[in-house]
């Protein structure tokens, strides 16, 4: 960039320049601008300077410089976590990461692989299809991070089955916000092992869920799974949340299941109406999709069988349940993963325009009818869609009750209203047990208000020990 | 002559309809197979999100039109770092999905408005028009130097200022005046008459096609040109019965066909004249059964789709009134006029040629790296940009690699040289020229 060759260097761009070269550092505020905002209501601030590193040691040299100086750092990978977790709260070094994209591994017998952070879900996808393997993609964006949602606890297409992406961490290499190199997992015991962080002390929790506050993540190991030939899907409605949510506990005490997600009506549509539109007369409320893999057909006819078994049990209940078609597109974008569609938030944002923000929560599934019902009030008196979606993890009974709120970034107005409605349903969410996923700053205050004080307490120590200067992305915890 | 091309401003509610997702950034394809590559050459190159595909140019556009942006040397700089490919265009889905070249462009108009664009190397481009008629600042005589050996043959090419021919072949500044291009043009020529083609050029009356004035944001220069050819044409199909107007450059083609409809009198100044590219011009007479192809040629290729006779021809189907969806909704993509299959289909038709594709092709394509300025403001980005295409062409085994636009043609070969590879960079035309026997 133009500016880091300036006669007079500013001195911490000089320093990123040795550190970094001429070609990945900047202050230009054209660039910075790029980086100032996201997808979600967050209010867009500028970082002060912008580097792209290319190895561990570029990484650690930034970060014992930041340190000494007490310098913000901000972790980037592409900013697509819709929390405007990467919009500097004050400003400082982003450090962009998507330089960082070796995938060092693939052990098709282990079923593990290792990668760096710039590693997109697209880039692996592809590498994985020739070992036949997968991943559980998320209905993101192809070009965003594996790593960067797996270490925020992301949400993927095989969640029902394996659980969360972080559950799928084997091992991590992480450089500390000192600029100290450490490895949590088998690959601290021995360099090449990256197939368990258990039974050691899980210090792989130091990095996850922390979003990006305590260090940078240089290396990741994962599990990958092999890909069934045979996929069913099990699709059904009703025209209740409660109704969908026995049909959807029901289903999962059987652990069939990679995926069992339910939508609401307005969910279903591509894209969610904005702004709020009313259910045509006689459509069902819900949708559900369910994914179910089989090696073989006898298998997919056992589980089909499960499947019929817990569809009939449901009509004698008396509950609305349909076997039904779910809408094409919309089914399509989410079993055809990584994808286009929901990628380019086609189905989310097309009507509403850029922006987008949720209430996302991992929320004990008994309490997702009574918070359904009140979000959709809130968010109707708000002229928004009630777009919302549970799932259930790993066959216990929690998962993710997510609204998506697509609204019009154009309109100051607009984003105040969404974000109002959105921590309004925040807050019927935490009263029920719910906790938000990747928290904006704003749902961090609403999480520490309500925090057992011992919790607040172990949380501040835990940064201070590992970030005593409160470098690493200063102000996202919200203490 | 009225003309609709958009200012920065009026495209403001396209500008905010981008999420900053951040999906133009790769060519991805779940298939299966799911494959997944680099789309952008500016990403590839500079890397910064800013630099990144319409995710990047898009954020500056916001930054100039919410006042946060001043025009800078480093803003100029990026903002014509950029190919106008259409790359990121083909992965995003979003209502200015059909605007994102415009966005480019626009934002480039209003520097030149503001003074502060385009980059001194295109300013001396411009220049070169408005003296020269050309870029290359070649004087008006030295444009028919390529047509003298047909003339030393005794097959002169009928010069349509004083003859009628139905085929106006438009040569294009780069055939005419770029040395290391003559040999399309030539090969052009030699097939039309090699098919007895009644077919003339404007020779020396040649100007021309406005094309990089357009792509460097200088509306100005872009009218003037395009007004005058207009006008030529449309005398030429009175006076001189041209109905067609054949193109060899992907550049001229897709000015005369989109850019210059922008005028509200197209229509009526192109009445009765058609404007097609050689590949689609000789792919027509092959399907008759009149491209005789003989011989052969043994030769693996692979074929490199240039963006301007490519994606950027889609035609987007939007709903203006909001009849269907709302207004200004992107329906969906039309891909007919796109010359994707014309050339393919050639290739696979000359007896002996081996066609190995590479990974991005058709709409995912990756730009040689050439166009929108960028081989005139940054030559060297331009031939290692290429030099990463040309390498791609090596990993399918082939030896050549075939196009249809003389500036991707040259700047491939550039790119070429530059990774010291074998890879020989030709013009399809040039290989018909091989195969097709005198009448
Ligand atoms: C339309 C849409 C749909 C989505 N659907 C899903 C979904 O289904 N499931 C899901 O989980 N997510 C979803 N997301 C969110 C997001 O796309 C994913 O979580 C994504 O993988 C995040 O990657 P990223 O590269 O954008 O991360 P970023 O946004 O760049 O970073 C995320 C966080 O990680 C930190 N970070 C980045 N790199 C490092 C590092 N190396 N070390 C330490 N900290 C780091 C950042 O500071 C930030 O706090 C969706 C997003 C969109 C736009
Ligand atoms: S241009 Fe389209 S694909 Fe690119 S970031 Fe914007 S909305 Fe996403
Ligand atoms: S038009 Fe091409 S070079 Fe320009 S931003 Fe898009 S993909 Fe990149």
């Amino acid at each position: 960039m133009g500016t880091a060759t300036a006669k007079k260097m500013d001195p911490v761009l000089a320093e990123l320049v040795s550190i970094v070269g001429a070609e990945n550092a900047t202050n230009a505020k054209h660039i910075r601008y790029a980086y100032s905002y996201d997808l979600s209501f967050v209010e867009p601030k500028l970082p002060d300077y912008v580097v792209m590193v290319h190895n561990v040691e570029q990484i650690q040299g930034v970060l014992r410089f930041a340190n000494r100086e007490k310098i913000p750092v901000v972790p980037y990978t592409a900013g697509t976590n819709i929390g405007g977790l990467c919009i500097p709260e004050r400003g400082g070094i982003l450090m962009d990461l998507k330089r960082m994209n070796k995938i060092i591994e693939i052990d098709p017998e282990s079923l593990v692989a290792v990668i760096e952070p710039g590693v997109s879900h697209a880039q692996l996808a592809a590498a994985l299809y020739e070992h036949n393997l997968r991943f559980g993609w998320p209905v993101g964006p192809p070009s965003a991070s594996v790593a960067s949602c797996a270490i925020s606890h992301g949400i993927g297409g095989m969640n029902a089955r394996y659980g969360l992406q972080s559950q799928e961490i084997t091992s991590m290499e992480v450089v500390l916000p000192t600029g100290e190199l450490v490895r949590v997992g088998s690959c601290a015991i021995n360099p090449d092992a990256w197939h368990s962080v258990l039974p050691l002390p899980q210090m792989d929790g130091l990095f996850k869920g922390w979003l990006g506050t305590t260090g940078v993540v240089t290396k990741l190991g994962i599990n990958v799974h092999h890909i069934p030939p045979v996929l069913k899907i099990f699709t059904v409605s009703c025209d209740t949340v409660e109704d969908m949510y026995s049909y959807m506990l029901n289903l999962s005490n059987y652990e069939i299941c990679d995926d069992l997600t339910a939508v609401s009506w307005w969910l279903s549509q591509v894209p969610i109406p904005y702004p709020y539109k009313p259910m045509p007369a006689g459509a069902s409320e819900w949708f559900s999709y369910a994914t179910t893999y089989s090696f073989t057909e006898k298998e997919r006819e056992a589980r089909v069988e499960i499947w019929e078994k817990v569809v009939a049990e449901e009509k004698a209940k008396g509950t609305s349940i349909q076997v039904t078609h779910y809408p094409e597109e919309a089914l399509a974008a989410r079993t055809k993963l990584p994808s286009q569609i929901v990628g380019s938030t086609k189905n989310y944002c097309k009507q509403g325009g850029a922006g987008i923000s949720w209430p996302g929560t991992f929320t004990p599934a008994k309490k997702w009818a009574p918070v359904y019902n009140d979000w959709k009030k809130i968010l109707i008196e708000h002229n928004l869609s009630p777009s919302v979606r549970m799932s259930m993890y790993r066959g216990v009974h929690y998962g993710m009750l997510r609204a998506m709120i697509p609204f019009n970034k154009q309109s100051k107005q607009e984003t105040e209203n969404a974000r109002h409605a959105i921590v309004e349903c925040l807050k019927v969410d935490l009263a029920h047990g719910g906790m938000p996923y990747k928290p904006p700053v704003d749902f961090a205050r609403e999480i520490n208000g309500r925090a057992h004080p011992g919790y607040l307490s172990l949380l501040k120590q835990i940064k201070a020990l590992l970030d005593p200067n409160d470098i690493m992305n200063p102000g996202k915890l919200g203490i | 002559m009225e003309w609709h091309i958009p200012s920065l401003k009026e495209l403001e509610h396209f500008i905010w309809r981008c999420t900053a997702c951040g999906t133009c950034k790769v060519a991805y394809d779940y298939g299966p197979p799911s494959t997944c590559a680099d789309i952008c050459p500016a990403g590839t190159e500079f890397g910064f999100e800013g630099a990144m595909a319409s995710k990047g140019k898009i954020a500056f556009a916001r930054g100039i039109l919410d006042g946060s942006l001043e025009w800078d040397e480093d803003l100029i700089n990026s903002v014509y770092q950029c190919t106008i490919c259409g790359g990121c265009q083909s992965q995003c889905q979003l209502d200015h999905k059909p605007y994102i070249p415009e966005i480019i462009e626009g934002m480039r108009r209003e520097a030149v408005e503001a003074g502060a664009g385009p980059l001194p190397a295109h300013k001396n481009l411009v220049q070169s028009l408005k003296s020269y008629n050309n870029p290359y600042q070649g004087p008006r005589r030295l444009r028919t130097d390529w047509a003298r050996p047909f003339k030393k043959a005794g097959q002169p090419i009928k010069d349509l200022n004083k003859e009628s021919a139905p085929v106006m072949f438009f040569v294009g500044c780069t055939g005419a005046f770029n040395q290391a291009s003559r040999q399309i043009p030539q090969a052009t020529a030699s097939v039309f008459q090699k098919l007895g083609l009644d077919f003339g050029i404007l020779g020396e009356n040649e100007v021309c096609c406005g094309s990089t004035a357009m792509r460097v944001g200088d509306a100005a220069e872009f009218k003037r040109i395009a007004e005058h050819n207009l006008e030529l044409f449309a005398k030429m199909h009175k006076e001189r019965g041209v109905n067609t107007i054949v193109s060899s450059c992907a550049g001229c083609y897709r000015a005369i066909k989109k850019d210059y409809a922008l005028a509200a009198d197209y229509d009526k100044l192109m009445d009765g004249i058609k404007v097609v590219h050689t590949s689609e011009f000789l792919y027509d007479l092959h399907r008759q059964g009149k491209l005789p192809l003989s011989g052969g040629l043994q030769l693996t290729v692979t074929y490199h789709d240039p963006c301007h006779i490519g994606r950027h021809l889609n035609k987007f189907i939007v709903d203006t009134e909001g009849k269907e969806l709302w207004p200004g909704a992107y329906v969906g993509l039309d891909e007919s006029e796109c010359l994707y299959d014309q050339p393919r289909e050639l290739l696979k038709a000359i007896p002996g040629v081996k066609l190995e594709e590479m990974k991005r092709v058709r709409a995912n394509s990756y730009c040689c790296g050439g166009g929108g300025g960028v081989m005139t403001g940054f030559g060297e980005w331009a031939t290692k940009n290429a030099g990463l295409r040309v390498a791609e062409g090596e990993s399918t085994g082939a030896g050549v690699m075939v196009s249809t636009c003389p500036f991707c043609n040259y700047n491939l070969g550039q790119g070429a040289k530059r990774i010291g590879s074998a890879m020989q960079v030709l013009d399809l035309v040039e290989l018909i020229d091989q195969v097709l026997p005198k009448k």
